[in-house]
């Protein structure tokens, strides 16, 4: 008997309207894992991870942490769990500021029960630091701010509030090689602390220098669930294109040893 | 600029001040008896009643909704108010504690429409404002309501309505002490983070300066005695009103949860809804913060006029949102500030009571009113393109 999976996705369906947008997806990530969820647009990869962020409600199917079944209602219900996600469109209120923005949602308090600005201010320059040490105009409203920055403001939150589980949707999609690598870096320390970590990528190399496992999706449902070390980069993107499992290796659904044997996906 | 840590708005704000002192030393030039105390004091009455709705729709403006029906409301809540004393014989603050709710209750249905339904508050309030006009007519049936409780009629300014002259000049000592500690208390807590400080000169200037036009106007409205009394009238009652209102929603802004969601919401909608912020549920109180401040109006109102009438804030709705936006509250959300509110409304009180003393008349004062709106308005997108708010 193994441990249960930090988080366990159990036949989850999603629909709108009348498209099947996520059907009958099961998906294992254990601590200290990265879990690249693969796929086209419109695979369903973004819409089950927002069912996880608590951003869409969940048709059917189930969700456990470390084994215990959880509701997720809306976003507040996820952040409870520790389940931090950085949304590809980073989910930032252009029009506040870079400390706000950290916070929103989850402001510091005064024993008086107003904002607590200085602390928050304080606390905020701290983790931008670990971030990157040259981002100095906190107080300006994020729409001045570069790609980079913003970014940064993004990825912070999941600093900040300890994020036991993290999902980053698309993280280096508009960063630049040194942006890049920092996300890399934050990626291999939030591991190194046992965070599990779902990471939707478009890019190969990025998939391959950070996952241990990925899942490629397609209209849908899950086409296979591999260590990433056992495929080519060629073998990943025919499975992208085509939707058909690699059957050269075997399938792993979980990292230590599968508790789910019997669920081999397997195309309509 | 970068030491004396302006935002761009700070500037605007300083700039509308600019304005309002350009436009009262104008009018005062050409027709002679701008500045007299006698005209500020009505100048400032007259405001309140416009300011104390602007400041909470200002919030309603920057979280991306809009409240058409707020003259209609202020019309019902008002005539109810005064129909509730005059003929069904209540005392004055059940009355208002009625009207209270009557106006929680409008903003319950609308706001509930508009945060829950998804109806654009447009169109929500666009309805209410033939309807809540309609029940305004139902209230008393069309009648006038006096009300005659000298407590209640305090409220609207008038005759004793005003805090005399030792009770104006103890209310400015105790906001200029007040203003000194918040600045020096501001500083302290800078100091203590580590942040960087403000040049001192330039907190004193500025300090300085809030407290110097603050006696000014105690002053001015001190030295205004109506004919027959002994001394001077000191701050009128509906002013007294209007800046406790703006204190309490600029508190809101800067120091609650519910403020700075407001502002997130009006910033991006979706990201709000992401992190985690109840929309819905901020919307929905929102537009009861605006009820509370249309009752506040109203009974100012029918204190002022004595009596509650069916046709009571017409056209209200339009200055109050001429005011926010004159005062820096953009249309497509997410900015403004409440003391924009209260320039804005200043300044259209400003431009309609100079233009009356330079016997301009009616027609010609709303068009000028309606294109400086235009002006403003247009102002205002240049102005953003420049700080970068705005791309194109």
């Amino acid at each position: 008997m193994t441990a249960s999976p930090l988080v366990e996705i159990i036949g989850m369906h999603k629909a709108f309207g009348g498209v099947q947008a996520v059907s009958d997806v099961n998906l294992a990530l254990d601590a200290g894992e990265v879990v690249a969820v693969l796929g086209h647009n419109g695979a369903g990869k973004s819409t089950l991870m927002k069912m996880l962020a608590g951003a869409y409600p969940i048709d059917r199917g189930e969700i456990r942490i470390v084994g215990d079944v959880v509701h997720i209602a809306n976003p507040a219900d996820s952040q409870a769990l520790g389940i931090e996600t950085i949304h590809q469109t980073l989910a930032l209120a252009d029009n506040l500021d870079a400390v706000a923005n950290l916070f929103l949602g989850r402001e510091l308090m005064t024993r008086w029960n107003t904002m607590d600005d200085y602390a928050m201010e304080a606390a905020a320059r701290k983790v931008f630091a670990q971030l990157n040490p040259n981002f100095r105009n906190i107080r300006e409203p994020v729409r001045s701010l570069s790609g980079g920055q913003r970014q940064v403001v993004a990825i912070s939150r999941a600093l900040y509030f300890n994020a036991r589980i993290l999902i980053m949707d698309e993280p280096c999609a508009a960063l630049g090689p040194e942006e890049t690598r920092m996300v890399h870096d934050l990626v291999r320390r939030l591991k190194a602390r046992g965070v599990g970590v779902f990471l939707i990528s478009h890019d190969m190399p990025d998939v391959f220098a950070l996952s241990d496992r990925l899942a490629v999706m397609k209209n849908g449902r899950v086409i296979g669930t591999y260590r990433t070390a056992d495929l080519t980069e060629d073998e990943v993107l025919g499975m992208i294109i085509g939707g058909k499992p690699v059957t050269r290796v075997a399938q792993q659904h979980r990292t230590l040893s599968s508790r789910l044997p019997s669920l081999q996906e397997t195309p309509p | 600029m970068e030491s004396l840590q302006l935002s761009a708005l700070d500037l605007r704000l300083g700039l509308m001040a600019v304005v309002l002192a350009v436009m009262a030393a104008t009018f005062h030039v050409l027709t002679g008896n701008f500045l007299t105390p006698e005209n500020l004091y009505n100048i400032a009455q007259q405001t309140a009643v416009v300011g104390i709705v602007a400041t909470a729709i200002s919030l309603v403006i920057v979280a991306r909704h809009i409240d058409l029906s707020v003259g209609s409301v202020v019309g019902f809540v008002g005539v109810l108010i005064a129909y509730l004393q005059y003929t069904a014989g209540w005392h004055w603050a059940t009355a208002c504690l009625a009207g209270l709710a009557a106006a929680i209750l409008a903003g319950m249905y609308q706001g509930g429409l508009t945060a829950y339904l998804g109806v654009p508050s447009f169109v929500v309030t666009l309805g209410g404002l033939m309807s809540f006009r309609g029940a305004a007519f139902l209230v008393a049936n069309g009648k006038t309501q006096p009300v005659t409780d000298p407590v209640f009629l305090w409220f609207g300014g008038g005759l004793d309505g005003a805090l005399g002259i030792a009770g104006s000049w103890t209310l400015a000592a105790v906001l200029a002490a007040l203003l000194c500690w918040r600045i020096v208390q501001a500083r302290r807590a800078k100091a203590k983070h580590g942040f960087p400080l403000r040049p001192l000169a330039a907190d004193i200037a500025f300090t300085l300066g809030l407290l110097a036009l603050l006696a000014a106007f105690t002053a001015a409205m001190c030295a205004y005695q109506l004919p027959g009394k002994s001394a001077g009238q000191g701050i009128p009652a509906p002013v007294v009103i209007w800046g406790t209102v703006v204190l309490a929603v600029a508190f809101i802004v800067r120091r609650t949860r519910f403020g700075r969601y407001v502002y997130a919401i009006g910033g991006n909608p979706e990201a709000a809804r992401l992190v985690g912020i109840p929309v819905r549920r901020v919307t929905l109180q929102l537009f009861l913060l605006l009820s509370v401040t249309i009752t506040i109006a109203a009974i100012v109102s029918v204190s002022r006029l004595n009596a509650g009438t069916n046709s009571m804030g017409t056209g209200m709705e339009l200055y109050v949102i001429a005011a926010a936006v004159i005062g820096g509250v953009s249309l497509s959300g997410g900015s403004g500030t409440v003391l924009g509110s209260v320039l804005g409304a200043l300044i259209i009180q400003f431009l309609d009571s100079g233009l009356l003393l330079l016997d301009v008349g009616i027609g010609q004062r709303m068009i000028i009113i309606g294109q400086v709106l235009i002006v403003a308005v247009a102002f205002d997108v240049l102005y953003r393109r420049w700080t970068g708010e705005r791309l194109a």
